[in-house]
């Protein structure tokens, strides 16, 4: 019997480091990160503070290139507007046309607004990839939001949302899936990540006729998330698929996650409603 | 002795604020990633509290997977190396010598060299396949756990060195 205590006493330690790796375990499997707590996430306010303060250093460095992908892209709209500005002149101009079609009844409400947000962290080291912005529920971010980069290709959906943080589950994220189409053939498929290259994603599911050709537009489609016809990427090869039925191409996402600082997270203002709408159906 | 203490705690903060801020965000090739924080375990002294030793490694473990939005993985990892340090020391290092020996490239540097390689393959290895659970594909676990070990080690090395170096008074 003493021989047993002894034994016990002399090896107590294995029982604490067993207790406390099946703690982590136990994390490791419940914490999806679908639904997971705040506390134990980077949208606490500890490592929100840490990492905003390490994030304004790094932004300074990386002024200078935003400046000029800022001037890049204001100049990209200003030659939209000139376009536009150039048909209705042209259609104004023309007998046939009443300029009263141009105008519309009344002003149609805009179903997408745009909080932007700074990216405060981000990691890609492996198979568990997200990205921490700084705004949170005090500027109306929700769960589920869409995120899309400054410069229009989609980055992720918003998951967890504390007072001033928020982390954002990227494209490049095992669990993120996407329903996509491509531009040209108009056929579905749907995005996932293999978790390989950071820059690359995987359209799936493709039709079997569908055919490859490099450089086609991938654009969202149907989705409760993102506004149709975003921009998420283009083809690049030809990829392994699953099984016969389907065709699966690789993708170059035009969003780059290397120098991503800032995004716009998208608030629909009919979300709540068709969410309501299409779940009534399901019970 | 306090002064161990204290340079234990100071130790514990810069290797946590090292790892997430700096280290996670490299990633060589999109592969390899150093992970220093196991530095920590490497530095104790040799009879230092089991319990102590334990439970310091799991709170790091965890506070590095709160940054990194990795629940349990990385304390888990570092948990399951902490409870086989002993053992492992006891592979590389002369038995009887002194609990309060700290091992170090100034102390003994064949064997500090010896038992850096074995904690850090053993710590990633056990990371990676953690990780892996939710995203299987054997090969790039493989070469993560390669790259990444030699990319740390000689960081380990260099920096114990480096520490060596500045304080050639302290144990």
């Amino acid at each position: 019997m003493r021989n047993l205590f002894n034994f016990i006493i002399r090896n107590s330690h294995w029982l604490l480091a067993a207790l406390l790796v099946a703690f982590s375990f136990y994390l490791v499997f419940t914490q999806n990160s679908y639904q997971r707590s705040v506390y134990l996430s980077s949208a606490n306010q500890v490592t929100g503070w840490f990492y905003s303060i390490s994030n304004d250093v790094g932004a300074f460095f990386h002024l200078r290139k935003n400046n000029q992908l800022l001037l890049e892209r204001s100049a990209e709209l200003e030659k939209e507007i000139l376009l536009l500005k150039d048909r209705i002149d042209i259609l104004t101009a023309a007998d046939s046309v009443e300029v009263g079609d141009l105008v519309p009844d009344s002003l149609p409400v805009s179903q997408f607004d745009f909080i932007p947000a700074e990216v405060v962290n981000l990691s890609f080291s492996g198979a568990n990839n997200f990205i921490t912005i700084n705004k949170g529920s005090e500027h109306g971010v929700k769960p589920d939001m869409g995120v899309i980069s400054s410069g229009g290709g989609i980055v992720g959906v918003v998951s967890v949302v504390s007072k001033n943080r928020a982390v954002v589950i990227p494209v490049i994220n095992p669990k993120f899936r996407l329903s996509a189409r491509l531009k040209n053939s108009e056929n579905y498929g749907s995005i996932s990540w293999d978790g390989t290259n950071i820059g690359k994603a995987q359209l799936q599911e493709l039709p079997k006729h569908e055919v490859f050709h490099e450089g086609d537009t991938v654009l969202t489609s149907f989705s409760r998330i993102f506004p149709r016809n975003l921009v998420i990427g283009f083809v690049s090869s030809e990829g392994r698929s699953r099984d016969d039925n389907f065709n699966t191409f690789n993708i170059q996402l035009a969003t780059n996650f290397y120098t991503l600082q800032d995004v716009l997270v998208i608030d629909d203002t009919y979300y709540e409603e068709q969410k309501k709408l299409e779940e009534m159906l399901q019970q | 002795m306090k002064l161990n203490y204290i340079y234990e705690i100071v130790l514990f903060v810069v290797l946590i604020l090292l790892q997430v801020l700096l280290l996670t965000r490299i990633s060589l090739f999109g592969i390899a990633t150093p992970v220093l924080y196991v530095y920590f375990l490497l530095k104790l002294p040799v009879g230092r509290n089991l319990y102590y030793v334990i439970f310091s490694a799991f709170l790091m473990g965890l506070i590095i997977d709160i940054f990194l939005n990795t629940p349990g993985m990385n304390a888990a990892a570092i948990t399951i190396v902490a409870a086989f340090r002993k053992n492992i020391l006891g592979l590389f290092f002369e038995r009887e010598g002194y609990d309060d020996f700290v091992p170090g490239i100034n102390t003994a540097a064949g064997p500090f060299v010896r038992f850096t390689i074995f904690m850090v393959l053993l710590h990633l290895t056990l990371l990676f396949f953690m990780e892996s659970f939710t995203l299987f594909n054997l090969k790039n676990t493989l070469l993560r756990i390669a790259t990444s070990s030699v990319v740390t080690i000689p960081l380990i090395i260099a920096l114990d060195s480096l520490m060596y170096r500045r304080n050639p008074g302290e144990q």
